[in-house]
């Protein structure tokens, strides 16, 4: 055990005499009614929302009155809590605001408490016994729920690793988090009960994916992770779930990409307010969010391209294995994956990084994909 | 008797039955945003601003233009496809896996998401299910087209 405390309780004379006195005698202490906080009465702003953490936002409860570096608080005392002297440090890692912050952070928050669902409920499941897909579309699906199976598992670690190390007077930006590792954890649920509906069991695990999504449970601040994570992998998985809808043989398939969507989407809105945050309150950080991007997309580029994810795509695409099939897979594929690169450009451009596209590795590779396609006659 | 489209009158009935199925949207959840529809007929267009908070559709209007700035992303199509989305709910109680919203728009072919703001455009996904429900309340109402 790491943390010992620092009174052995169950044999310490005064704090024994002092439980079994106040039994006897009835007398109490009371010195916490008269603690030294703010009296407030919020109100709901909508009461077909009901009572939201921004309704919460009041004096010293508020979040808008969180400083850049919070030295105040370093216990779990809830913020606006009277902290008397012996409140264990909890030493957490992140104390700086635009570390973790986020424009509508809370809002993000109630957002995902009101649209979670439920994998085993709300997915009609039972319209899959009718259904017999072909040996080699079915395991193409059964391969693409595999690696999102992969990529979801981590995406369940990643999130849920910070929630110790960040300040607990970030209380709004933990309960993102915390949602968020409960979404990812259904999307894994849903990913593998899919797959092995296929009735083909699970395919390959693949050692590009997990190469890739190491990187993000290994990040060394929670600004990196949150680079990697919410703005550039879900954001590639944002559209990769979009993509899938769109390729989905069942309607059952395109109600758990729907469903899955909303909550990548949310994530990723995160990321990107999170990401134009720091920008704005912490310019100097810049080269550093670029050296973290130019990892970040080294990382997404070899996800994207991995074997066991792009050859499904084109079999799903195509419809099969046959000649034209594979030709018709390819042409699809490729205008998702350049897409899938638009789309990542468009998000740092309006997030106040225009330039990103200049230093970029991967814009390279977009700009080469491009130009491969065109010669190839695929029409963009 | 049959609510033409496109017109508010036929958003307004859908809005009537979104009310009606308070419940369904609730389990759904929060749907915060304002987006366009913009129905394309022989070079000209009508335009639509709908405006979604908390669980209902708050406001719908119809506008000469729609400004990008001010909403979060609009979809846009010919009337013939608007048309034949409608039709295929109205057939089947819900869009068929090749009528739903994503599977229209996805590569532009069919319908259009435009944005000006990707963060915007990210809303259509985030509240994906309730709008495609949203939609699909068609199968519900009688609809002919001008
Ligand atoms: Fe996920
Ligand atoms: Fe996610």
């Amino acid at each position: 055990m790491a943390y010992l405390s620092t009174t052995n309780y169950l044999e310490d004379k005064d704090f024994i005499d002092k439980w079994l006195y106040t039994m006897r005698t009835g007398e109490m202490d009371l010195s916490w009614m008269k603690a030294a906080t703010e009296k407030v009465k919020p109100h709901e702003a909508n009461s077909r929302r009901g009572l939201t953490y921004r309704d919460l936002d009041l004096g010293s409860y508020g979040f808008t009155g969180v400083p850049e570096k919070v030295r105040g608080n370093r216990s779990y005392a809830p913020r606006g809590a009277e902290i008397p002297a012996g409140v264990p440090d909890a030493q957490p890692w992140v104390s700086r605001k635009s570390e973790v912050w986020a424009f509508n952070t809370e809002s993000y928050y109630e957002e995902a408490v009101s649209r979670q669902w439920n994998v085993t409920t709300d997915i009609p499941w039972e319209r899959l016994d009718s259904v017999e897909l072909p040996e080699t579309i079915g395991k193409a699906l059964s391969q693409l729920m595999t690696f999102l199976t992969e990529v979801e598992m981590i995406a369940t670690d990643t999130p849920a690793m910070w929630l110790p190390r960040l300040n607990p007077d970030f209380i709004e930006v933990k309960a993102f988090i915390a949602a968020q590792a409960m979404d990812e954890a259904r999307h894994t649920e849903a990913f593998r009960k899919r797959a092995l509906t296929t009735g083909w069991g699970l395919m390959k695990a693949s050692p590009v994916n997990e190469m890739a999504l190491k990187h993000l449970r290994d990040a060394d601040s929670f600004s990196e992770m949150s680079v990697a994570l919410h703005l550039v992998a879900e954001g590639n998985v944002l559209t990769m779930f979009r993509f899938s809808e769109y390729l989905s043989p069942t309607d059952v398939d395109k109600r758990i990409f729907r469903l899955v969507m909303q909550d990548e989407a949310r994530h990723v809105g995160y990321g990107m307010q999170h990401f134009k945050y720091v920008l704005e309150n912490f310019p100097e950080k810049r080269e550093v969010l670029h050296a973290h991007l130019d990892e970040a997309e080294n990382i997404s580029f070899a996800g994207s391209a991995a074997t066991e994810l792009t050859e499904s795509f084109i079999i799903l695409a195509g419809g099969g294995l046959k000649k034209e099939n594979i030709e018709e897979g390819i042409k699809i594929t490729t205008k998702f994956n350049l897409k899938q690169m638009e789309e990542h450009f468009e998000r740092l451009d309006k997030c106040g990084m225009p330039e990103r596209k200049q230093r970029s590795k991967l814009y390279q590779m977009y700009e080469m994909g491009r130009a491969a396609a065109e010669a190839a006659g695929i029409k963009l | 008797m049959a609510i033409s489209f496109p017109s508010t009158d036929y958003f307004e009935a859908l809005k009537g039955k979104m009310t009606a199925q308070q419940e369904k949207f609730r389990r759904l959840g929060f749907i915060d945003t304002t987006f366009g529809v913009k129905v394309g007929n022989n070079g000209k267009a009508r335009n639509f601003v709908l405006e979604f908070e908390v669980f209902d559709l708050k406001n719908v209007r119809e506008v000469d233009a729609i400004d990008l700035k001010k909403v979060d992303f609009m979809i846009e199509g010919d009337a013939r496809v608007w048309r034949e989305m409608i039709e295929n709910i109205h057939r089947n109680g819900e869009a068929d896996s090749s009528h739903d919203l994503n599977t229209l728009a996805h590569f532009g072919e069919q319908l259009k998401i435009v944005y000006d703001d990707p963060d915007g455009h990210d809303k259509l996904y985030r509240f994906m299910e309730s709008i495609q429900k949203f939609f699909d309340l068609s199968s519900q109402v009688e609809v002919s087209f001008s």
